[in-house]
C-alpha cells in the first residue's frame, strides 16, 4: 500500500513541486493550505507522514503542532517543518512541539526533502 | 551695537523665554544634585509642572511615574553620560547628555540636556521592519524558482545537453546567493532592533576558531594562502558568548582576509588572554584600507574602494554586523594597517 503525506503548505505552487515529487517517488499526497483544513483531514484520513508550513494563514504550523499533541491519534504522526522561519528560536520552539525534522525552505532542496521522508517512512525491519 | 546686544541677553527674563522656548528639555543641578532650573519642555516631556520638582532632589524624582525612569538613569550622583537612550514612555524616547557646568566661580553643577528622538527611532525601526517583511517574502519565490531549476535539472521533465545544465546549475548558485544576501539583511535588521544575542554559554575560542577555519579550507586551498593559527597564552580560559554570532564574526574576518589576499599570501590567527579579556587578531598580506577611508570601516554599506574594485559584489555589512556582535558582547574591535595588509583585531570581556 502506497504510504500517504499530508502537505501544510499556503504557497500553491511549492505545494505543487512538492507534490509532483513524492508522486514521482511513489506516495500518496493530499495538499492543503490552511491549518484548519490540515488538522481536519489528520482527523478524518490516515497519513504517514505530514509536511508542515508555519507561517499560515489563520492557524499557523506552531498551533497545527500544539493541536495535534491533544489528540492521542496524531500524538506519534511524523511532522516535518518546511518553513521560511530559519531562527533558532523557531526551530526548537518547532522541536519542543514534537515536529521530527525542521527545513528552512531557501537552504534545502527539494531532493533533501524527499530522501527524507524516504528515510523516515522506510519500512522497518 | 555688540555691547547693547549682550546687555539685552543678559536680561534675565529674555534668558527664560529663551531657554523655554528651546525644543530641547535642559536642567541644571546643583553642587548637591537639586533641580535649580528646567525649562518648559521638561514639563511636556515627563507630565509634571515646574513648580513641583524645582529644589527636589534628583532621588526624589522617583516619585514621578515619567520622571523615575532619568533617576534611574543618571543615579544619585548624577553621572556624567553621552547620547545614552531614555526610553521615557513607549512613545517618547529622549538622547540625554549631561555635562558638568559651573553654575558661578566656585559652585559646580550639572546641565542636562534631553533631545527628542522619537521620530528617528520609529523610522529607524519602521526601517529594519520593512527589511524583515521584504527578506521573508522573497524568500518563497526564491526557494520556488531554485527547487524548479533542480527539478529541471534531475532531467525528470526532459533529457537536458551539458550546456544547458550548466546554464541552470550558474541559476541555482545565484539563487543561493540571493538567499545568503537576504540571510545577511535578516541579520542586520534584527541586530539595529536589538534582538540578536540570546543565548550565552561559556564556550571554548580555540575550538571555535578551528571550525571556521576547517570551513574555510577549500577557499585557502585555491588560492594557496599559507593560514597560521597560534594560540599565544597556555591554557586560554573559556569565554562566556553567544556561540552563532561569534561564529559568524570570525566568519566575516577570515572571509575578508582571504578574499583581500593575493595568491599565495598569508593569514596569521592569533588568540591570547589577558587578565580581563581574550584577544582575537588575524593578520592579512591583502590589499589593506586606503588612509581615508579608515574611519568609514564598519558603517553599514560602506566599501572600501581597494575591495569594490576586487569584489564588487560585496554588501557593505559583514563588518558592520561584526561590530555590533562584538560590542553587544561588551568586547572592542579595531584595526591597523600595515605595509603590507591588514590586522583586525577584537576583544571578549572574561567576566
Amino acid at each position: 500500500m502506497k504510504k500517504r503525506i499530508l502537505i501544510i503548505e499556503d504557497e500553491k505552487y511549492l505545494s505543487f513541486l512538492l507534490t509532483k515529487s513524492l508522486i514521482e517517488e511513489g506516495f500518496e499526497v493530499e495538499e492543503v493550505t490552511l491549518g484548519e483544513a490540515g488538522l481536519k483531514k489528520m482527523k478524518e484520513q490516515q497519513f504517514d507522514l505530514v509536511l508542515l508550513d508555519l507561517l499560515l494563514p489563520g492557524i499557523d504550523g506552531f498551533k497545527v503542532l500544539t493541536e495535534m499533541k491533544k489528540d492521542p491519534k496524531l500524538t506519534s504522526l511524523p511532522v516535518i517543518i518546511v518553513s521560511n522561519l530559519g531562527q533558532k528560536d523557531d526551530i526548537e520552539r518547532a522541536k519542543n512541539l514534537g515536529a521530527t525534522e525542521y527545513f528552512i525552505k531557501a537552504n534545502v532542496s527539494l531532493s533533501e526533502i524527499v530522501d527524507k521522508i524516504k528515510n523516515i517512512l522506510k519500512p522497518s525491519l | 551695537m555688540f555691547r547693547e546686544v549682550e546687555r539685552k541677553l543678559i536680561n534675565p527674563n529674555q534668558f527664560l523665554v529663551i531657554i523655554n522656548s528651546l525644543t530641547d528639555g535642559l536642567m541644571v543641578f546643583d553642587s548637591e544634585n537639586r533641580l535649580l532650573l528646567s525649562n518648559k519642555k521638561i514639563e511636556d516631556f515627563f507630565g509634571v509642572k515646574n513648580e513641583e520638582i524645582l529644589g527636589k532632589k534628583i532621588e526624589e524624582f522617583s516619585q514621578f511615574p515619567l520622571l523615575k525612569n532619568l533617576f534611574f538613569l543618571l543615579g544619585r550622583e548624577i553621572k556624567e553620560v553621552w547620547k545614552k537612550e531614555l526610553e521615557v514612555s513607549f512613545n517618547l524616547i529622549l538622547e540625554t547628555s549631561v555635562s558638568p557646568i559651573f553654575i558661578d566661580s566656585n559652585t559646580k553643577g550639572k546641565l542636562v540636556i534631553l533631545h527628542d528622538i522619537t521620530r528617528e527611532k520609529t523610522i529607524d525601526k519602521i526601517k529594519s521592519e520593512f527589511i524583515t517583511i521584504a527578506s521573508h517574502q522573497l524568500r518563497t519565490p526564491i526557494s520556488a524558482v531554485r527547487w524548479t531549476l533542480e527539478k529541471l535539472l534531475e532531467e525528470e521533465l526532459g533529457k537536458l545537453t551539458d550546456n544547458q545544465k550548466k546554464i541552470i546549475q550558474e541559476g541555482i548558485i545565484s539563487c543561493q546567493r540571493m538567499t545568503q544576501v537576504l540571510n545577511i539583511f535578516l541579520d542586520t535588521a534584527r541586530i539595529e532592533e536589538g534582538r540578536y544575542l540570546r543565548k550565552f554559554s561559556l564556550c571554548d575560542l580555540e575550538k571555535v576558531v578551528e571550525e571556521v577555519i576547517k570551513s574555510y579550507q577549500e577557499a585557502i586551498q585555491k588560492k594557496e594562502i599559507k593560514l597560521e593559527f597560534q594560540v599565544l597564552t597556555p591554557k586560554l580560559p573559556k569565554v562566556k558568548i553567544d556561540l552563532e554570532p561569534i561564529t559568524l564574526v570570525i566568519q566575516n574576518l577570515l572571509d575578508n582576509a582571504i578574499r583581500y589576499t593575493t595568491n599565495g599570501g598569508i593569514v596569521a590567527i592569533h588568540l591570547k588572554s589577558t587578565k580581563k579579556e581574550i584577544v582575537f587578531s588575524i593578520r592579512d598580506t591583502g590589499i589593506g584600507i586606503k588612509e581615508e577611508e579608515r574611519e568609514y570601516i564598519f558603517k553599514k554599506f560602506f566599501r572600501g574602494s581597494n575591495a569594490l574594485r576586487i569584489n564588487p559584489e560585496g554588501n557593505g555589512l559583514n563588518l558592520f554586523i561584526a561590530k555590533n556582535i562584538i560590542e553587544a558582547h561588551g568586547g572592542k574591535i579595531w584595526f591597523e594597517t600595515e605595509k603590507e595588509g591588514t590586522v583586525f583585531y577584537f576583544t571578549l570581556p572574561l567576566k
